[in-house]
């Protein structure tokens, strides 16, 4: 019997091979040992364009094309290397200041180890993508050096060496073979200096041991430039590691479970796992969804709520029966309560946490009073955090938190900055630029918040501006909802057609243009979009058919024959995937030659478009309808105003101005159907800021009409959407992109029912859409008809927002949308600001078999990714919008006090809601701003009273009709311009 | 946990430190039980498997005691046709993958790989010559790290060579993939050769095998969504790799000849002669 065994020298090889032995741990909980190989080797450049050995050596890929040299021949010099320096960072220095190593000013020439790359990676993915996003970038000269796979770097773990010793091992290791390969190959003494960075002490001992030049990030900032405004870009916790004896006092929080814990609790049911978010009336109360319960749980107080901001995910225990409490009925402000903070005070500022336990406490007795109710809700609190989910803050310095000393000197200062987003708590940032800094929109990450520290520590990424400059707040608002607002890059222009504006739609029909396109140039069509719409997504036409039918016909910009997919151009517009409206600005989807000229149907002009045409009687119902891609001639660009002028005008009788009045009657009777078919119709407050022209200050505000040719409009668009949706549906049952309104559990109209039930003596019905929309049509008040609108805003915000998925990942009766009571529905009519549309198009193209299929809007995985990302992204342009409107009212009502008429929404125990539909705004009214002293006031919360007594003596109902002063008014303290209410008579 | 196939760009490195044409170390025996009619031993990077065939051999009640599966080849019924049939048996041991897996006896996916490399060997082997017989073939999968088709193929051709039965050629095999996935619609995209397993998880993949020297493929099998366009680099690469392979496993057929000769298990034929001896 031979033996199979051998020894490894008689390998020639054994010397180049490594094993990688780790263990890991699945979801499961099952630990899994890897064993991977790893090939050495000699042929890893050092990709210095000072190096000529390694040239000989470069690797290639399949087509023959080497890899080019990143690192700069002439790298930057320090006050220490003037001969110049390349960076060797570890993990650490990657961590915790990643935003440094962005900088356009310093840090050039780096090279990032493998071994750094895949710590990174197991330990933040998005810093890890950052980071490669460096190493793709030309100028910033970033190198991957994969130093785990050559031969003189790669180093074997040793007994009883942890991990991170041996990856820090590995990192010097690196970094001594950079300095020596170059010393070889340079004249003594002109070498470039490869300098680690480390914020470990550790292993900065033990390079400066083995003669390696190694700092930490603060020690190699200080030797820069402009290293002073860099040093604020280093986070907090670093200093902390590098100070010795930094005392922490007592814990203001618990201590989070361990992982291991939490995993095997939310396993047996005993904790949940949810997303935290924060009341947006009362900064200590949170509540968290979990699917265990119906309805949230309701997490109160500051130790209960554990750190955990607004987005985490969390988990949480269910307190005992004896703690749970009614949400709250009070409004509790974070900037009262904790506005006299010191920023440098160590924990346990008894000050404070007296001011907001009373604050709580006063709660606490009220459930307490009653507790033989049924109303408390289950509370419960947070044991630990699965994922932050931190992202940078728009906000600015809290002017109360600044010492005068300060303001003067560079001395590193505490100070709080208030985040814009209410939700967000403040954050304390150290600096030295103070000075410079009050009285700015800046932008500001939070690195940590330990058990010590009452709020959460963070440090300072860039300053937008001075407050209230539009500029400084445009972009501010811009960040906050992470719009993509750069310009686009070459790339993506690249991808536009050579011809510019000039491009036309070629003359010849042999073009292959043409091939396919359905000739509609006679037909008389025309666009109807608000004033100044510049970019033209839909027209449409009508004309009568010799059976006594009608052919209807919608045609859309043919967007997809512009943006192929998978170019840089659908890439950027995939990542951006809609067009952000504000009140003075828009921020494209697509380049601006695009949407608004060669894509946008103007009048006038030869436009490819992509069609859907109907063959309906004169009940609108529809005989047949089709689909296809045409070229098409807009006779005329109306605003809504005009088509209605000209509708209404007996006059006008010519064949388009009968043609839009076939398209009106038809509209009515489409719009009725789907009405009956239980339709809402929903409300949010919509108004329309007016600017001056010449300056684009904000003048007034409008409340928007509406008008018949909106609703023309928006039913064809409805109509076409839908054959769309069932068209696609068709051909992918799979992959059909589409949009669903899930209904809304029923729980989320119990507080809006009783509210009626209590104060009108009205039911509303959930059980359908149908149900529900009868119930609100039945909801009038005859001597204030806009109750009713005030009633549809309050059931909208009870509703689920409604969703892109792709059809593969839901059943067929989950396509369902709610609110436009339609069993399938997508978005097919705006492609020129949506990228759904977009990929809308190119499934109905294939679907009509114009073109093949293209892998990326087959492939499922991809299209969820899309989902996902056009789901949030559609969600963060309407909150951007709406946030830039309530700026503007802000702005335009400055310096005016006017008297309208509001309506109480929400009554709180210390204030009420009321909502201003002149200006479409909501403001809080507290009790401490009716009179001075506070008055004293009951709360009834089974009838929703509020009565006050003493200094002044009112009583407040929910859904009372008041009068209110609305002036605008700049809070001192926080900076923030607001609008401000006050109570006229009740 | 290592960084994944995406890395593949920064660098032009693969996830284990190679580049894209190159083999993970090939390791090779034969004759590694003297019982055996022939058997080898093959690795491919972690690969690793052991071949033993027996035969050809007249069909008893029991079928040649291999263990009961047999793959229909290029004989239909059994001991009647005229052709030997290539019966092939492939059994993955439980601790061949990280997590410890059960695989019965009828598990699809054994069954396509045997009926695979049934089919693969018999238009090498000369079955024309052994009518009415078997000649059987059992695989035994150690360790399992990616390309295991392509190990199997390999291990079987070394172990029919062992036994001596008369076949045309080698029949080499290897995996060839590439760097992008299907939907990721990367211009770029380089072919990747002979994948192990993390890379053949995440990235399309094609295994390949050809008739000795020529460009004969004889087994092209591919279960990934790949684009078309990609296919041709792919398979480019691949038929380069199996010839890489073909070279290796002559050398260990020629080494292990050669050292028989030397130790005089057997004598020097004739046609031997003017095999070199050192």
């Amino acid at each position: 019997m031979a033996s199979i065994k051998r020894s490894l020298e008689s390998d020639p090889f054994a010397a180049n091979i490594a094993s990688k032995v780790y263990v890991r741990s699945t979801k499961s909980g099952k630990v899994q040992k890897i064993v991977r190989e790893v090939y050495l080797r000699q042929d890893i450049p050092c990709s210095s364009k000072l190096c000529r050995a390694c040239l000989k050596t470069a690797p290639k890929d399949a087509a023959g094309r080497p890899i080019p040299f990143v690192l700069s021949d002439r790298p930057a010099g320090t006050s220490q290397f003037p001969q110049g320096h390349y960076l060797v960072p570890d993990t650490n220095a990657f961590l915790n200041a990643m935003d440094l190593f962005e900088q356009s000013s310093a840090f050039y020439d780096v090279v990032v180890l493998q071994i750094v790359l895949e710590e990174l990676r197991n330990r933040s993915l998005p810093l890890y993508n950052r980071l490669v996003g460096l190493t793709k970038s030309e100028d910033k000269r970033f190198y991957v050096f994969f130093n785990e796979f050559r031969l003189e770097t790669y180093i074997a773990r040793d007994d009883g060496e942890t991990v991170n010793d041996r990856n820090d091992r590995a990192v010097r290791k690196a970094t001594k073979w950079y300095g020596e390969h170059l010393a070889r190959s340079q004249p003594k003494g002109q070498a470039p200096a490869v300098v680690m960075l480390s914020n470990d002490r550790d292993n900065l001992r033990k390079a400066k041991l083995d003669g390696i030049p190694a700092f930490s990030l603060v020690e190699y900032v200080k030797q820069l430039k402009d290293g002073e405004s860099l040093l604020d870009m280093i986070p907090e916790s670093e200093d902390g590691e590098l100070s010795k004896d930094k005392r922490l006092g007592e814990p203001i929080y618990p201590e989070y479970f361990t992982v291991s814990k939490m995993m095997t609790g939310v396993k047996a049911g005993l904790l949940h796992q949810g997303i935290f978010s924060v009341s947006p009336y009362n900064y200590l109360e949170g509540s968290i969804r979990v699917p265990a319960f119906p309805k949230a749980l309701v997490i109160l107080g500051r130790e209960n709520i554990n750190r955990a901001v607004d987005g985490d995910v969390v988990v949480v225990e269910v307190l005992p029966k004896d703690q749970w409490k009614e949400p709250s009925t009070q409004v509790i402000e974070e900037d009262n309560i904790t506005k006299n903070e010191n920023p440098d005070a160590e924990a346990g500022d008894d000050f404070v946490a007296g001011k907001e336990r009373k604050a709580l406490q006063e709660e606490v007795k009220r459930t307490h009073s009653k507790t033989t109710e049924g109303h408390a809700q289950p509370t419960a609190k947070v044991v630990g955090v699965i994922k932050r989910n931190w992202r940078q803050y728009v906000g600015h310095i809290d002017q109360s938190s600044v010492s005068q000393s300060a303001q003067q000197g560079r001395k590193q200062e505490s100070v709080f900055v208030i985040p814009m987003d209410k939700k967000i708590p403040k954050i304390r940032l150290r600096t030295r630029q103070v000075g410079e800094l009050v009285g700015k929109r800046i932008l500001v990450t939070i690195d940590s918040w330990d058990r010590g520290s009452r709020h959460p520590t963070g440090h300072f990424v860039r300053s937008l501006g001075e407050l209230e400059t539009k500029a400084a707040e445009t972009e501010a608002l811009l960040l906050e909802y992470d719009v993509q607002y750069r310009p686009f890059p070459k790339t993506v222009l690249d991808c536009l057609p050579k011809e510019g504006h000039d491009w036309k739609v070629p003359e010849s029909t042999d073009d292959p243009g043409w091939r396919d396109r359905e000739d509609l140039r006679n037909l008389l069509i025309c666009s109807i979009d608000p004033i100044g719409c510049q970019d033209i997504d839909d027209a449409l036409h009508a004309r009568p058919l010799p059976n006594g039918n009608i052919e209807v016909g919608v045609h859309i910009a043919d967007v997809s024959h512009f943006v192929k997919p998978s170019n840089a151009m659908d890439a950027e517009a995939s990542i951006r995937a809609t067009t952000v409206y504000l009140v003075d600005k828009r921020i494209d989807m697509l380049p601006m030659l695009l949407g608004t000229d060669l894509c946008s149907l103007k009048p006038y002009v030869e436009r490819y478009a992509f069609s859907v045409i109907w063959e309906m009687n004169p009940n609108a119902d529809i005989v047949n309808a089709r689909f296809t891609k045409s070229v098409i001639k807009s006779r005329e660009a109306f605003s809504y105003e005009q088509a209605q002028l000209r509708v209404n005008d007996a006059s006008q009788q010519d064949e388009l101005t009968r043609s839009i009045r076939t398209l009106l009657a038809l509209s009515k009777k489409l719009k009725h159907k789907r009405m009956d078919a239980g339709a809402l119709s929903l409300s949010s407050p919509e108004v329309k800021v007016q600017m001056e022209s010449e300056t684009s200050d904000p003048i007034d505000v409008k409340i928007k009409e509406l008008l018949d040719t909106m609703s023309l409009v928006e039913e064809f668009m409805l109509l076409a959407n839908t054959s769309v949706a069932a068209k696609i549906y068709d051909a992918f049952p799979q992959t059909a992109i589409l949009r669903r309104h899930a209904a809304p559990p029923k729980t989320n109209f119990d507080e809006l029912s009783n509210q009626l039930r209590v104060k009108k003596g009205v039911e509303l019905s959930v059980e359908s859409s149908r149900a529900l929309a009868d119930s609100l049509d039945a909801c009038v008040d005859p001597k204030e008809p806009f109750f009713n609108t005030l009633i549809r805003i309050m059931a909208t915000r009870c509703m689920m927002s409604a969703e892109y998925f792709c059809s593969g990942t839901q059943s067929y009766p989950e396509f369902r949308h709610y609110g436009l009571a339609s069993e399938i529905y997508t978005h097919f009519t705006s492609p020129i600001r949506r990228y759904a549309d977009l990929v809308a198009h190119r499934q109905l193209a294939a679907a009509i078999e114009y073109e093949i299929v293209d892998p990326s809007v087959r492939s499922r995985g991809r299209l969820e990714a899309v989902c996902k990302n056009i789901n949030v992204r559609h969600r963060n342009a309407q909150l951007a919008g709406r946030a830039s409107i309530a700026y503007y009212v802000g702005q335009a009502l400055r310096g005016k006090a006017t008297e309208e008429d509001g309506f109480v929404m929400k009554i709180f125990s210390n204030g009420f809601v009321v909502l201003v539909p002149r200006f479409g705004i909501e403001g809080l009214i507290r009790l401490r701003d009716l009179a001075d002293p506070e008055p004293v006031a009951t709360y009834d919360a089974e009838t929703y009273t509020l009565t006050t007594t003493g200094s002044r003596e009112i009583t407040v109902e929910l859904f009372q009709k008041v009068r209110v002063k609305v002036t605008d008014q700049k809070d001192e303290t926080t900076g923030k311009r607001g609008v401000k209410m006050e109570l006229v008579r009740a | 946990m290592p960084l994944d196939t995406s890395a593949y760009s920064l660098a032009l490195l693969r996830v284990d430190g190679r580049r894209w044409n190159e083999l993970r170390r090939i390791h090779a025996q034969i004759r590694t039980q003297a019982a055996a009619d022939g058997s080898s031993y093959l690795e491919m990077g972690h690969t690793k498997v052991m071949c033993v065939v027996n035969g050809p051999s007249e069909p008893g009640p029991r079928r040649g005691g291999v263990g009961g599966t047999s793959a229909a080849g290029s004989g239909g019924g059994g001991g009647q046709s005229k052709d030997a049939e290539v019966a092939v048996s492939v059994v993955v041991a439980g601790f061949s993958s990280v997590d410890r897996k059960r695989r019965g006896k009828n598990d699809k996916r054994i069954l396509e790989l045997q009926s695979t490399i049934s089919s693969a060997l018999g238009a090498s082997l000369h079955t024309h010559l052994f009518p009415h017989s078997t000649i059987s073939i059992s695989l035994h999968v150690l360790s399992l790290d990616g390309s295991l088709l392509a190990a199997l193929i390999n291990a079987a051709t070394l172990a029919c060579v062992d036994a001596g039965i008369p076949m045309t050629d080698y029949v080499a095999a290897c995996t060839a993939g590439s760097t992008s996935t299907y939907a990721a619609n990367d211009e770029s995209a380089d072919p990747l050769l002979d994948l192990n397993h993390q890379e053949e998880q995440e990235l399309p993949g094609l295994t390949v095998a050809t008739l000795g020297d020529s460009d004969r493929v004889a087994v092209l099998v591919c279960e990934s969504r790949v684009q078309v366009g990609r296919l041709e680099g792919m398979l480019a690469v691949g038929v380069d790799g199996c010839k890489q392979v073909r070279g290796i496993i002559d050398r260990v057929v020629r080494d292990k000849g050669r050292r028989m000769l030397q130790e005089g298990t057997v004598e020097k034929g004739v046609g031997l002669e003017d095999m070199d001896l050192d």
